[in-house]
């Protein structure tokens, strides 16, 4: 600076200190780029974080129809209540909204004090699925507001605080699920827990579709938890699940189990199961394991069986020490019987829920020798004609020999006498005849050694080896006993999916139980079309077996499973459980009409204690109730032969205001009995009345104008009677009994139910239908 | 031009009290109040700049402060979502008014009384220690002094009252300060003493201020540059070892460093104020949330209308709006330094110099705190932070600098 100039260092200096000042601007400019735009991301995910309360709207859950539209399930709107322990500003406030909390929703306190003390938290649900009373009254309490005092530190000032119990507690909508018909179709329907989902049942296996997509709400909140202005609200609204159509009838599902309830109690079994299924599409039109359980409350156990569980794992657990020596401590016994209790209410809720027709295997015994027919004859090794004599001393396969059952002899026998005497003999020797390879071609093709792809969740899978002879290595022994339906398992879905191929002309169809799904206005959004799996048997095999069958009822095994007019053809079978020596399995299948099938049945009775055990006593007649009524209810036009015409019911003429005397004369000309009442010369009115149906040679009670009497009467007991003795009883009472069962066998008929029970105070000249069966001539038990 | 001025200096000798009334209070003796009165036409651009800042500062302060006023419930505010705008505009309105009348007033006027404004610096800077108002949860801090009708920071009279002597003591002295390197002690003698009572306030940040524009002063005023090698280099020593061991400053300056080092620091208290600044910058990207639509303001930012008014302003405005913000700023900076390389005489470009020099630094390293790139200190955004009296203080010194403008000369190269 060789010419000072005080100016030029001024004007220097200062370009200096401005550029200084613009590079610090630039610095910031720089910082703001980086926060702004480079990271912005990180730090807006932050604020949200801070902001933004994520609520979810749950989405409620598709309902459950059966075929005709009734609800079988439904969601309903309820309520939960949070709260938000972070909001709590002390512990005085915090006991207060305990006690009010936990007397207002009857929760226990201290959990509740546990839960608001867990300060980090901003949202923990205390009582979910409370009704709409309730949520108002909450509703109520959230405006209150608790007064409480701080201490000011610095100047030790008590200063009086107000904590609103809307920043501490709030309500959120939550669903729950109705069971209007309680325990009926449960193990089929299925139940859910915890979040809504399905635990069980169509309620599992559709559980995605039937679940919905929750909503949320994302509300700004500012730093007290208070909403912001309502721009900052979105909502994206939940999105219903979709509705399920059932294939199964409520009605059907009803007179299936109403049978497989009588027959669960009367036999004292381990369970009572059936399926009646659509022979021509496979649809499920009921689906029923007794005892079944309630879906309203599935945790709900009975006491008796836990206690009864209890005791057996407790004396597994001292045969265990016993067996180690060991001498367990007081400690380990207490343990223990903790252990099992909790297991054991396990246990039974498992065992309740435990959809046996598709879960469980059983042997099928005789009920399989239908389906060693088909192969048989459309195989051509045989042909209904074929004779097979079944002599004394069994038939001898390799080195072992088999019977008849009780070592009956049945002499010579052709494919129909084979069927309806269920001959071991003479199935074994089809088996023999068609050899392992043609015998596993069948069996493979009735869909024996794959599941049906039910759409229920749990279907036992057929494993080779164990439930079932592979190919590989099924001797001819296995094949002997295979034949007739020992030795290997099935699911009663399996069973009942054959025999429909058998009724349907021969068609193996995928069952399912679900017809279709709707939208939430009722716009079908998907509907299930029958899938025919494969053709398995010829049309002409089909109708050939299903005679055979028809023969079997009508004069066979089955003739508890006969209904007037239906044509039913079916097969009993009873077979050991091999898991369980000593123990039985009684089942039956059917379908009818023969010619022109809409419905098969299968019934199992597991393990019956009931003192009968063979599937002709026990599950045919469960299973001619349920085809009686099923079809009936189907409308479908009943066919009578002319001696079923003779025990139909007729239709009565109307006898109001004729003369006692011409009346009577005509009832008896009619073929009627008749009972008047009171003394007078008219008829005032009768019963049955005028143009109802009325068996034939019924009892017509004639009330006459001879002033009021008593016009009701009581039910007797009709059962464990002969066909004459429940006649003569009935006429007695001044009643009408309508006779369910084969009549048309010469065999000893039994009464052994009737539609009105015992004591039941009705009008003169009501209809009682007795049912009768018989219990001679219906023995298949292998041995 | 400095005629009087040099007259009296040559006359002053004698150490008679005329004299130094002469000398140091020219204004109760030398000339008649007409002789202050201004002539000529002020500097359009900066006056448009200033006008530009402070409508887009109030508009902004109000965004800031309207959801904290409505959840304020105490005595003062009532909940009144227009309370701090109302008296934002109240002073704003006033602070105009100042600047016209401030900018028709010869800045003669302003050197003729430079002195006396530093004694009555020092006085008020010790009644602010005596007679502090305190305001609850802030009983430490003894910065603010009552008008009365409100209240004002003895410090922000300091900075304009050294920026007012620096310039006229340097005017003065220009040719021993050229000649004579020791000139820079006395200087420094009253710069410190300034930073010391400023200090005694607990008011670090502000006691920083003043160092800095003590020290920018004198460097402009032509102080030998062999001084600002070791000023530097001790500078940058005290900011390494306040870094490095921010304990052995008083505990809530010390922690403030604490939190600045380590982002993870205490959350809920010492960061929040920071981080919840940092997500309402981000929060705003590019294009900000719209005028109005900050969310962190919704209590998350304590006290928004203050000292973080900026983030509030990033968040809504955006990226490329803040930008054109600091550009004004700049702007001002750059028209100040032009203005002041106009003046006629050092004094005056002194004068504009220091202004412009303290709203620049401000503004910065306002932002810098804002944006997490220093320590948080309570430094204030000029224009933008509610605060009545320093926006009074502010557009009077904005006056200062258009009042210096009418009297530009087209520079000469």
């Amino acid at each position: 600076m060789a010419k000072w100039s005080p100016r030029k260092t001024l004007t220097a200096r200062s370009m200096f200190i401005v550029v200084i000042v613009v590079v610090a601007f630039l610095f910031c400019i720089g910082n703001l780029v980086r926060i702004q735009i480079v990271e912005a991301d990180y730090y807006k995910s932050k604020a949200e974080e801070n902001q933004l309360y994520d609520t979810e709207v749950p989405a409620k859950r598709g309902t459950i129809y059966d075929a005709n539209g009734n609800i079988m399930a439904q969601s309903a709107s309820v309520w939960l209540v949070f709260i938000d322990p972070h909001s709590v500003p002390n512990d005085e406030v915090r006991g207060k909204l305990c006690n009010d909390l936990s007397e207002m929703l009857d929760i226990n306190g201290d959990s509740l004090m546990k839960k608001l003390k867990m300060d980090k938290y901003r949202y923990l649900v205390i009582k979910r699925r409370i009704e709409y009373d309730l949520k108002e009254k909450v509703s109520e309490f959230l405006e209150t507001s608790y007064t409480y005092v701080v201490k000011d530190e610095a100047t030790g000032e008590d200063y009086t605080r107000k904590a609103y119990v809307k920043t501490m507690v709030g309500i959120d909508p939550d669903v729950k699920r109705y069971y209007p018909n309680n325990g009926l179709a449960s193990h089929l329907i299925g139940f859910t827990e915890g979040s809504d989902t399905g635990q069980a049942g169509v309620e599992l296996y559709y559980d995605d579709i039937l679940t919905g997509i929750p909503g949320r709400i994302v509300t700004a909140k500012n730093a007290n938890s208070e909403a912001m202005p309502l721009q900052y609200e979105t909502v994206y609204d939940a999105q219903q699940g979709t509705n399920i159509v059932l294939t199964v009838d409520e009605n059907i599902q009803r007179y299936l189990e109403n049978a497989l309830e009588q027959a669960y109690i009367d036999n004292k079994c381990a369970s009572a199961n059936g399926i009646v299924m659509d022979v021509q599409t496979g649809a499920i039109l009921a689906m029923a394991t007794k005892d079944d359980y309630d879906l309203n409350s599935p945790r709900d156990v009975s006491d008796e069986d836990v206690q009864a569980e209890f005791e057996e794992l407790q004396a597994k657990r001292a045969a265990k020490y016993e067996e180690s020596g060991k001498t367990p401590t007081a400690e380990e016994i207490e343990q223990g019987k903790q252990e099992d209790m909790e297991n054991a209410e396990l246990n039974v809720f498992y065992d309740n829920i435990r959809n046996v027709t598709i879960s469980d295997t059983y042997e099928p015994g005789s009920v399989f020798k239908t389906i060693t027919a088909c192969a048989a004859l459309d195989q051509g090794v045989a042909d209904p004609s074929t004779t097979v004599s079944c002599v004394p001393g069994g038939i001898h396969i390799a080195n072992r020999t088999y019977h008849c059952n009780n070592h009956t002899v049945h002499g010579t026998l052709d494919m129909t006498g084979g069927l309806t005497k269920s001959c071991n003999s003479y199935f074994i020797t089809m088996g023999q005849r068609l050899g392992v390879d043609n015998f596993f071609k069948y069996f493979e093709a009735f869909g024996f050694t794959e599941k049906t792809g039910i759409d229920l969740p749990a279907e036992a899978k057929p494993v080779a080896g164990v439930t079932y002879h592979p190919l590989s290595n099924m001797t001819i022994v296995d094949l002997a006993s295979s034949s007739f339906g020992q030795s290997f398992q099935v699911t009663p879905i399996q069973m009942v999916t054959a025999l429909s191929a058998i009724a349907n002309g021969g068609k193996l169809m995928q069952p399912y139980v679900v017809a279709k799904t709707l939208d939430e206005n009722g716009n079908v959004i998907s509907e299930t079309q029958p899938t025919v799996r494969r053709q398995i048997i010829s049309a002409e095999t089909s109708a050939a077996v299903a005679e055979m069958m028809r023969k079997v009822v009508n004069e066979g095994t089955a003739k508890n499973g006969y209904v007037i007019g239906y044509r039913v053809a079916g097969k009993t079978g009873t077979s050991q459980k091999l898991s369980k020596p000593g123990e039985h399995v009684a089942s039956y299948g059917c379908f009818a009409p023969a010619d022109d099938a809409k419905i098969a049945v299968i019934i199992t009775i597991d393990e019956p204690h009931g003192g009968q055990i063979q599937g002709g006593q026990i599950a045919a007649p469960v299973a001619a109730q349920v085809v009686e009524n099923t079809l009936k209810y189907m409308n479908v036009e009943p066919q009578y032969t002319e001696s079923e015409l003779k025990n139909l019911d007729t239709t009565l003429s109307n006898y109001k205001g004729k003369n006692v005397t011409e009346t009577v004369k005509e009832l008896k000309s009619k073929g009627f009995s008749y009972k008047v009442i009171g003394n007078g010369d008219k008829v005032v009115s009768h019963l049955p009345g005028a143009y109802q149906t009325i068996p034939q040679g019924g009892v017509v009670v004639l009330y006459t104008d001879g002033g009021p009497v008593d016009t009701k009467t009581t039910v007797p007991d009709f059962t464990n009677l002969t066909l004459t003795q429940v006649n003569q009883r009935a006429a007695a009472s001044g009643l009408n009994v309508k006779i369910s069962g084969n009549t048309l066998v010469n065999s000893e008929l039994v009464s052994y139910s009737q539609s009105i029970g015992v004591g039941e105070s009705v009008d003169y000249g009501t209809t009682v239908t007795v049912y009768f069966k018989s219990n001679t001539g219906v023995t298949d038990l292998t041995d | 031009m400095n005629k009087n001025t040099r007259t009296n200096t040559q006359s002053g000798s004698g150490l008679n009290v005329s004299s130094l009334r002469r000398q140091y209070f020219p204004f109760l003796t030398l000339r008649k109040p007409k002789d202050y009165l201004a002539k000529g036409s002020f500097d359009i651009t900066f006056f448009l700049l200033v006008v530009a800042l402070l409508t887009i500062g109030l508009v902004m302060m109000f965004s800031a402060s309207y959801v904290n006023a409505l959840y304020d419930s105490s005595a003062s505010v009532e909940n009144n979502p227009y309370y701090y705008i109302k008296n934002q505009l109240v002073f704003a309105v006033i602070g105009l008014v100042a600047m016209y009348v401030i900018s028709k007033i010869r800045y003669d006027f302003y050197r003729d009384i430079s002195f006396a404004v530093l004694l009555v610096s020092y006085v008020l800077l010790v009644l602010v220690l005596i007679f502090p108002v305190e305001i609850p949860g802030k009983e430490e801090f003894k910065r603010w002094l009552s008008l009365g009708f409100t209240t004002f920071q003895p410090s922000e009279i300091a900075k304009i009252a050294i920026i007012m002597y620096c310039a006229w003591s340097m005017e003065r002295r220009k040719k021993a300060i050229y000649s004579d390197w020791k000139m820079m002690i006395p200087y420094m003698i009253v710069i410190l003493s300034i930073c010391v009572l400023v200090y005694l306030e607990n008011h670090l940040s502000g006691t920083i201020l003043i160092l800095a524009i003590g020290l920018v002063m004198t460097f402009l005023g032509g102080i030998n540059i062999k001084w600002y090698i070791p000023i530097v280099v001790v500078g940058v020593l005290g900011v390494i070892i306040l870094v490095t061991y921010p304990e052995i400053l008083e505990k809530y300056a010390g922690q403030r460093i604490v939190a600045w080092l380590d982002k993870d620091y205490d959350p809920q208290g010492a960061r929040w104020q920071t981080n919840q600044s940092l997500y309402a910058i981000g929060s705003g990207g590019l294009f900000g949330l719209g005028l109005g639509n900050s969310r962190q303001k919704h209590l998350y930012m304590p006290e928004p209308q203050n000292d973080f008014v900026f983030a509030i302003v990033c968040e809504e405005l955006g990226f490329i709006r803040v930008a054109f913000i600091i550009l004004l700023f700049v702007l001002l900076v750059w028209r100040g330094f032009v203005i002041a390389m106009r003046a006629k005489d050092t004094f005056s470009s002194l004068l504009v110099m220091g202004i412009v020099f303290q709203v620049g630094l401000q503004t910065a390293l306002n932002i810098a705190v804002v944006s997490d790139l220093i320590p948080n200190t309570g430094i204030s955004l000029p224009f933008f932070s509610y605060g009545g009296t320093s926006l009074v203080i502010l557009l009077a010194e904005m006056g200062m600098v258009l009042g210096v403008s009418r009297y530009s000369k087209i520079q000469k190269t």
